[in-house]
C-alpha cells in the first residue's frame, strides 16, 4: 500500500476522534455550568482548553476565558486548527485522498456530515443552545465508526483507519484524566462526586462505569475504569489493545519486530497490570505523563516506519563533502 | 414514423440513422421500431436509470475557467450510435495503420535517423519549431518503439458520410473511462435494446491496457513488471479517469511524491519500504514530469524520472515529446508520412488543411476567413478555435492579427458539416451533430477498442463536441459481423 494513502487513513481516523471527543467534551462541560454546580466555571473551561492542549493557544490569542469565546474557539475558530469543524475537513480531505479505497459508503457519509457542517450557522449554535450541534457531531462520528465498521473490509486500508482512531482515542482520554485528576490534587481535594460523574461523562461512561460499580464513586475505581477497563471502548487501554491489533495486521506477524510494535507493546503491558491504589498512593499525574509521552512516541514511530521511510531519509541527506568533490 | 421520431428532420446533413429520403438505415430499423416507441412515463424512468447509475459510478469532469472547477456528470444521450461491421472494418484499419505510422514517425525522430526529414517528408523548421518536439526525450528508446501506448484519434464523418480524421492526440487522451462507463449503464438502461443487437465488448480495455504497458517494460524488469498510474491529483479534471483506470487494471494510483528516483531507478513510498516500478503510465504533461528536466516549480512530478528512463530502467507511456507528431500543422503531413513509411495510400483522409506559413495558403484563407476552420496548432480541448461563418466580425478581425503575427501557431481546415444522429431532446427525437474518438493501443502489437467516444454537440446546430464545452456523449455500439 502507497504510504501516502495510509498516512491519509491514519489521520482520518484520528481527525474523526478528535472532533468526537472536542464535542463531548464541550457538551459535558456546558451542561455541567447548567446545573450550577460548585466550582469555578472558568477553571472548568480552562480545563478543557488544557485538556485539548490548546490553552497555550488560546491565552496566547488574548481572548476571554467564558463559555462562548472557548467554545467558538473550539468549535470553528479559524485560527485554531483543532477545530470541531476543521478536524471534519481535514477527515474529509484525508479520505478524499483514499477515494478509490474506502467503501462509496464511507465517503458519502463523510461527505454528507461536512456538508451538514457546513450548512450550519455555527455561530449562532455556539451562542444559542449548542446541545443540538454537539449530538449531530457526537452521532454523526459514531455513524462513520460504524459505516467503516460494516462496509470496509479488514485490509491495510482498515488497519491504517483503525490505528490512527484508536491511538487518538487513547490519547483523549489519557488527557482527560490527567486533567482533571491534577486539577483535584492542586486543589487539595479528592473531588466530589459530580467532578467523577462529569469526567466519565466526558468519556461516554458514566453508565458503564455505574452497572459495574453500583453506588460507589471512589476514585480509584474511577482511575482505574477509565485507564485500564478491558471492555470499555473508551479507556485508554481499550485503545492501546485496538492499536496493537491493527499494527500486527499491518506487519503480517504476530512476532513484535517492528520499533511501533515494541513501544507500543511494552506501554499496553504496562498499562495493563497496573496496579491503581499503588498508583494512586504515589503521584497519578507523573505516570499518566509518561504515558502521554509513550503513546506519542509511537505515533512518531509509525510515521517513520510506514509514512516516510528510513532509506529515503538517508537519501536526502546529502553528504556535504559532495559537493566540493 | 412514430412515437419519439415523428416529425424527425435531417435538415439535409448526413444523418447517422437515416436515408436523405428520411427512412430508417437497415441497421437502424431496430434500433428506432423500439426505442421510438417507447411512452413518456418509460423514457422518464430509463432516464433516472441513467442519472442513478451515473450518480452512482460518482462519474464527474471538471469544467476549468469558472471560479472554482465545478464538478459536472458529462451527461449521455439515451440513444446510442451504431457503426456497422463493414464500416467498422475500414476505420479499424485506417486507424492502425495511422497509429502505427505515428509511432514509427516518432521513433524515427527521437531514436532514429530522422529519415522522415531528410527524405524531404516533413521540414526540419517545422519539427523544431512545434511546442510538442522534445529535444531532452531524443535517445531514450521504448521497446517495440511503442511511443504512443495510448492513441485517440478523433474522425467524423462529412456531408458523404465519408471518415475522415479530425486530429490526433497521442499525448494523454481521455475519455475511455466514459467509454466503459456509458456502456454499463447502458446494459441497465436498455437492456432488452442491447441484447436485439450483436455488440462489440469494450469491458477487456483495463486488461488489454495492462498488457500493452507490461509488453514496454524495460528489459531490466522482472517477468511480471510491475505498472503504476500516475495522476497530478484529485483536483485534475480527469482524475476520476486516473483512478477508474487503475482499479480496472489493479495497480497502483500514483502521484509524484509516491515515488523517488534513486540510483536511476524508480521506486514508490509503500509501507512496506520503496517497491521499484518499472512501467509509468502517466497523466502527466511532458512539462511537469521532471521538474530537474522541465519546469523547475512543478510539484507534481518526479524529480530524476527522464534520467531513470534514459537509463532504460523504467518506461514511460506515452512516451515524452509526442506532442509533435499530434501537432495541427504536422497533421497535414501525415497522408505523406503513411505513403512514406508503408508505401500504402492512407484509408483514412485528413481534412483539407491550409498551411499559413506557405504565403499562398495564407493569402487564400485570409480572403475566405469566414467560411474555414481556424485552430492554434498545439491546443487540445476545443479551446482556441474559432469557426468563421460563426464567428463575429471582431473575432475574426482578431483571428487574422494572430495569424498574421505568427503564422505558424495556427491552421485553417474547411468546415466539415459533421454528421448528425438522433438525440433525445425533452420528449423527441432531433439531429445533433457528432464525432468519434477511438482509442488504439500499442504495446507489441495494435488494438483497435471497437468504436470509442461519441461526442455529441448538446447545442442546437453547434459543431463542438468536447466535453468541456457543453457536450454530451453516446454509448457507441460496433456490430458484430453477421458471420462471425
Amino acid at each position: 500500500m502507497l504510504a501516502r494513502h495510509a498516512e491519509s487513513l491514519f489521520w482520518a481516523g484520528r481527525h474523526i476522534e478528535r472532533a468526537e471527543s472536542t464535542a463531548r467534551l464541550l457538551d459535558v462541560t456546558y451542561h455541567t455550568h447548567l446545573e450550577a454546580m460548585a466550582g469555578s466555571e472558568t477553571a472548568s473551561w480552562h480545563d478543557l482548553l488544557k485538556i485539548l492542549h490548546v490553552d497555550l493557544a488560546f491565552s496566547e490569542s488574548e481572548r476571554i476565558l467564558k463559555a462562548d469565546v472557548v467554545s467558538e474557539f473550539l468549535v470553528f475558530d479559524p485560527s485554531n486548527p483543532g477545530t470541531i469543524r476543521s478536524n471534519v475537513t481535514q477527515a474529509r480531505e484525508n479520505l478524499r485522498a483514499v477515494r478509490e479505497l474506502i467503501s462509496t459508503e464511507m465517503w458519502e457519509a463523510v461527505n454528507a456530515f461536512h456538508l451538514r457542517l457546513s450548512a450550519r450557522d455555527l455561530s449562532d449554535d455556539v451562542r444559542g443552545e449548542p446541545h443540538e450541534l454537539y449530538a449531530m457531531v457526537r452521532t454523526q462520528c459514531q455513524a462513520l465508526a460504524g459505516v467503516a465498521s460494516e462496509t470496509m473490509p479488514r485490509d491495510e486500508c482498515w488497519n491504517f483507519l483503525s490505528l490512527g482512531w484508536m491511538l487518538e482515542r487513547s490519547v483523549m482520554t489519557l488527557r482527560l484524566l490527567l486533567v482533571r485528576y491534577s486539577q483535584l490534587v492542586s486543589a487539595g481535594a479528592t473531588g466530589g462526586f459530580h467532578h467523577w460523574v462529569s469526567t466519565l461523562k466526558s468519556a461516554s461512561g458514566s453508565e458503564a462505569f455505574r452497572r459495574r460499580y453500583r453506588a460507589s464513586m471512589d476514585p480509584a475505581d474511577v482511575v482505574a475504569f477509565l485507564l485500564m477497563a478491558r471492555d470499555f471502548p473508551r479507556s485508554v487501554l481499550f485503545g492501546l489493545q485496538a492499536a496493537e491489533k491493527a499494527l500486527s495486521w499491518i506487519d503480517g506477524t504476530s512476532s513484535p519486530n517492528t520499533r511501533p510494535q515494541r513501544l507500543l507493546g511494552r506501554l499496553r503491558a504496562d498499562v495493563e497490570f497496573l496496579d491503581v491504589r499503588e498508583l494512586l498512593s504515589g503521584d497519578l499525574s507523573v505516570y499518566l505523563d509518561m504515558v502521554e509521552h509513550d503513546i506519542r512516541q509511537v505515533a512518531e514511530s509509525i510515521e517513520t516506519t510506514y509514512f516516510r521511510s528510513t532509506d529515503e531519509t538517508a537519501l536526502h541527506v546529502l553528504d556535504p563533502t559532495m559537493v566540493w568533490r | 414514423m412514430e412515437g419519439l421520431f415523428t416529425d424527425y428532420d435531417t435538415g439535409g446533413f448526413f444523418d447517422e440513422a437515416h436515408d436523405d429520403d428520411g427512412s430508417a438505415r437497415s441497421h437502424y430499423q431496430a434500433l428506432i421500431a423500439q426505442v421510438g416507441g417507447f411512452p413518456p412515463a418509460e423514457l422518464d424512468r430509463r432516464e433516472k436509470l441513467r442519472d442513478e447509475a451515473f450518480r452512482t459510478a460518482g462519474i464527474t469532469f471538471t469544467v476549468y475557467g469558472e471560479t472554482e472547477g465545478v464538478e459536472r456528470t458529462f451527461p449521455m444521450d439515451l440513444v446510442p450510435r451504431l457503426i456497422p461491421a463493414d464500416e467498422w472494418k475500414t476505420v479499424e484499419a485506417g486507424l492502425a495503420q495511422r497509429v502505427t505510422v505515428l509511432n514509427r514517425f516518432l521513433d524515427d525522430l527521437y531514436n532514429g535517423e530522422r529519415a522522415a526529414v531528410r527524405d524531404g517528408i516533413v521540414p526540419w523548421w517545422l519539427i523544431a519549431s512545434s511546442d510538442g518536439f522534445c529535444r531532452e526525450a531524443a535517445g531514450i528508446p521504448v521497446p517495440h518503439g511503442a511511443r504512443c501506448l495510448v492513441a485517440g484519434v478523433d474522425i467524423v464523418r462529412d456531408g458523404n458520410g465519408d471518415y475522415c480524421v479530425l486530429e490526433d492526440n497521442l499525448r494523454n487522451p481521455s475519455g475511455i473511462s466514459y467509454v466503459l462507463e456509458n456502456r454499463q449503464a447502458m446494459t441497465r438502461v436498455l437492456p432488452k435494446v442491447f441484447a436485439n443487437h450483436r455488440v462489440r465488448p469494450v469491458d477487456h480495455y483495463g486488461l488489454s491496457l495492462l498488457h500493452a504497458l507490461q509488453s514496454v517494460a524495460p528489459p531490466s524488469a522482472s517477468d511480471d513488471p510491475t505498472v503504476v498510474v500516475l495522476t497530478p491529483g484529485v483536483f485534475n479534471s480527469a482524475y476520476f479517469e486516473h483512478a477508474f483506470l487503475a482499479r480496472q487494471m489493479g495497480v497502483e494510483l500514483v502521484e509524484g511524491r509516491d515515488l523517488v528516483v534513486d540510483d536511476h531507478t524508480v521506486a514508490m513510498r509503500t509501507t512496506q519500504g520503496m517497491k521499484r516500478v518499472d512501467v509509468i503510465y502517466r497523466r502527466i504533461d511532458d512539462d511537469f514530469l521532471d521538474p530537474v528536466v522541465f519546469r523547475p516549480d512543478s510539484t507534481l512530478g518526479v524529480p530524476g524520472l527522464m534520467a531513470a528512463a534514459r537509463a532504460q530502467t523504467v518506461t514511460i507511456a506515452n512516451a515524452v515529446g509526442n506532442g509533435v507528431a499530434d501537432d495541427k500543422a504536422v497533421y497535414a503531413y501525415v497522408p505523406d508520412l503513411i505513403r512514406y513509411y508503408t508505401g500504402e495510400e492512407p484509408i483514412l483522409p485528413n481534412i483539407e488543411t491550409y498551411l499559413l506559413w506557405e504565403p499562398e495558403q495564407r493569402a487564400h484563407v485570409l480572403d475566405r476567413l469566414d467560411q474555414l476552420v481556424i485552430k492554434p496548432v498545439a491546443e487540445a480541448g476545443g479551446y482556441g478555435v474559432v469557426i468563421g461563418p460563426k464567428a463575429t466580425d471582431a473575432e475574426l478581425a482578431e483571428c487574422r492579427a494572430q495569424i498574421e503575427a505568427d503564422p505558424r501557431n495556427y491552421i485553417a481546415q474547411e468546415v466539415v458539416q459533421l454528421s448528425r444522429h438522433p438525440t433525445l431532446v425533452d420528449d423527441h427525437m432531433e439531429g445533433r451533430h457528432i464525432d468519434l474518438r477511438p482509442f488504439v493501443l500499442c504495446g507489441d502489437k495494435v488494438e483497435v477498442i471497437p468504436g470509442g467516444l461519441t461526442r455529441v454537440a448538446l447545442t442546437k446546430g453547434s459543431l463542438i463536441v468536447n466535453s468541456s464545452q457543453g457536450g454530451g456523449s453516446k454509448d457507441t455500439w460496433v456490430l458484430a459481423p453477421e458471420d462471425a
